[in-house]
């Protein structure tokens, strides 16, 4: 069953780079946050009730919940509706998308380590070069954190990887890590937002001391 | 072995008009009758062509062409256990290539009327077409390295979604069949048959200068088309089911719902914008992958430790 969220998360990757409205990649945000909880109830099965108490909390509050509906305030604020900023057209994006998928797959296939989860390790490296490469073809600063997010999103498949749980206080610390992250880009993507009217990252050139 | 024909005809000849009756119920209008459609076939059937002195043999042949490649095709898809009238090893391929001659056929047609709307539906056609095939040949790859069978009715016949994983996959490829019907037959998002506007149709303008018997043909292909792939789609929701009477009761039930989902998005979606259909496509084949990786995970030719 594992593998089927798994692939859904595969797939909802290539969504990223289809679509142009703001509001589709919040949902998208979410929805990943949403099967990252199921993906880790599942593994984690013999999981301590604090364990899981804290899963839930990263996973299906916040950044199922919490962070999209931050991100949506944000919108809203900005009145963003459309990104069509992109340095590479999202035709060519999701073709690359596609390829750095099955890139992802032909690696599992030759990592042969007792110490490495294959599966999760196949799409948390998809999912942190797609959050990358999603940052590098994105000029908007409101992408750039949904970049950020994804590349979180594979960072935590990645933890999964290579051991199951992590001690309390260092999923405390990332938990916290990714909210004040989120809150800090949040009341910067505002300020550049009020002081240039748009979200363009070419304004910054134009910052004096 | 004739049922399977029969039964697609028969859909074929149905599909348009509920199409067509259940958009107007959905919109609050009266709307023509189910059978409307077949009547204006019956009507353009009896009437003679008119031909533009521009064209030539292409524009005149290209409709039988058409609507002949289209029958053929429907001659390999098999119903549940009623097999199919056409089967060998690898018929998927000549089904594709079929599909492709008789779009080839009607793009070389559209263009040598000479129009530029024509032209630039031909264009569009062609372009909606290469990015579409991929897809296609991607699932029907991935399920016959799952099933070990090159033909249709073997694929389907030894096709099992015993796991959650491949119950998946096999939901995923229904979803990208129906998009791809969509494409392939011109319909929303990405075309709209209504639109009354040359610039923005595509499969529409390049029918433009047809008539009469000819496009009735055309007509009929469209038809066959919706019923090809609704047909396909059955086979994936009932593939090993072995009582032949209730395939052949839950065929139309199938039908229908595949005709229903289809008057649900062309009333309440909207039409992409043209500048984004060939990404919106190429996600098709993006998916298409998808499936095709999975199909390796379960047949384990890729190592995830199941």
């Amino acid at each position: 069953m594992i593998i089927v969220w798994l692939v859904i998360f595969a797939s909802t990757l290539i969504y990223f780079f289809l679509t142009e409205r703001v509001s589709n990649l919040i949902q998208i945000l979410s929805v990943q946050g949403a099967l990252l909880f199921a993906i880790a109830f599942i593994n984690l099965e013999n999981m301590h009730l604090l364990g899981l108490i804290l899963v839930l909390l990263e996973t299906l509050i916040v950044k199922a919940i919490v962070v999209p509906w931050f991100l949506n305030k944000l919108r809203k604020t900005n009145n963003m509706k459309r990104l069509m900023e992109n340095v590479i057209p999202s035709f060519y994006s999701v073709l690359i998308m596609v390829f750095i998928i099955m890139g992802s797959f032909m690696l599992g296939y030759f990592m042969n380590n007792d110490f490495v989860d294959v599966k999760f390790f196949t799409i948390a490296i998809s999912t942190i070069l797609g959050g990358i490469y999603f940052v590098i073809v994105h000029k908007n600063i409101f992408n750039h954190i949904v970049g950020f997010l994804i590349i979180e999103n594979g960072a935590f498949l990645l933890s999964l990887a290579v051991g199951g749980e992590f001690p309390f206080l260092v999923s405390m610390a990332v938990l916290i890590d990714i909210l004040m992250a989120i809150m800090i880009i949040g009341v910067f993507v505002n300020k550049v937002g009020n002081t240039f009217g748009n979200m363009s990252t070419s304004s910054l050139n134009q910052l004096k001391d | 072995m004739g049922v399977s024909i029969l039964l697609i005809i028969i859909s074929a000849l149905l599909f348009p008009g509920l199409v067509g009756w259940m958009k107007s119920k959905f919109v609050g209008r009266k709307g023509p009758r189910i059978l409307q459609p077949l009547f204006d076939i019956l009507k353009l059937l009896k009437k003679g062509n008119i031909y533009s002195s521009t064209t030539g043999i292409l524009f005149q042949i290209a409709p039988v062409v058409y609507f002949t490649t289209t029958l053929l095709a429907a001659l390999f898809i098999p119903i549940g256990n009623y097999q199919a009238i056409l089967s060998f090893e690898g018929d998927f391929v000549v089904f594709a290539y079929l599909f492709g001659l008789g779009r080839f056929l009607m793009i070389v047609a559209a263009m040598d009327t000479g129009s530029p709307f024509e032209g630039m539906g031909a264009n569009r056609e062609a372009f909606y077409a290469l990015l579409v095939e991929p897809a296609f040949f991607i699932i029907f790859g991935s399920i016959a390295l799952l099933s070990g069978h090159n033909s249709f009715y073997e694929i389907f016949i030894n096709l099992h979604t015993s796991s959650a994983l491949s119950f998946f996959v096999a939901l995923l490829i229904i979803y990208i069949l129906f998009w791809v019907s969509m494409v392939e037959n011109s319909r929303l998002p990405v075309d709209d048959p209504k639109t009354h506007l040359e610039l923005t149709m595509v499969h529409e303008v390049m029918v433009l200068d047809h008539s009469g018997f000819d496009m009735a043909l055309i007509h009929l292909a469209g038809g066959l088309k919706f019923a090809i792939y609704g047909s396909l789609m059955f086979n994936f929701v009932l593939p090993i089911q072995n009582n032949f009477l209730v395939q052949l009761l839950l065929f139309p039930v199938i039908m229908v719902g595949y005709a229903l989902t289809v008057a649900v998005l062309e009333t309440f979606r909207a039409r992409n914008k043209m500048g984004k259909n060939a990404q919106w496509i190429i996600t098709l084949s993006a998916l298409a992958i998808v499936v095709f990786l999975s199909f390796l995970i379960i047949t384990q030719h890729l190592n995830f430790g199941l």
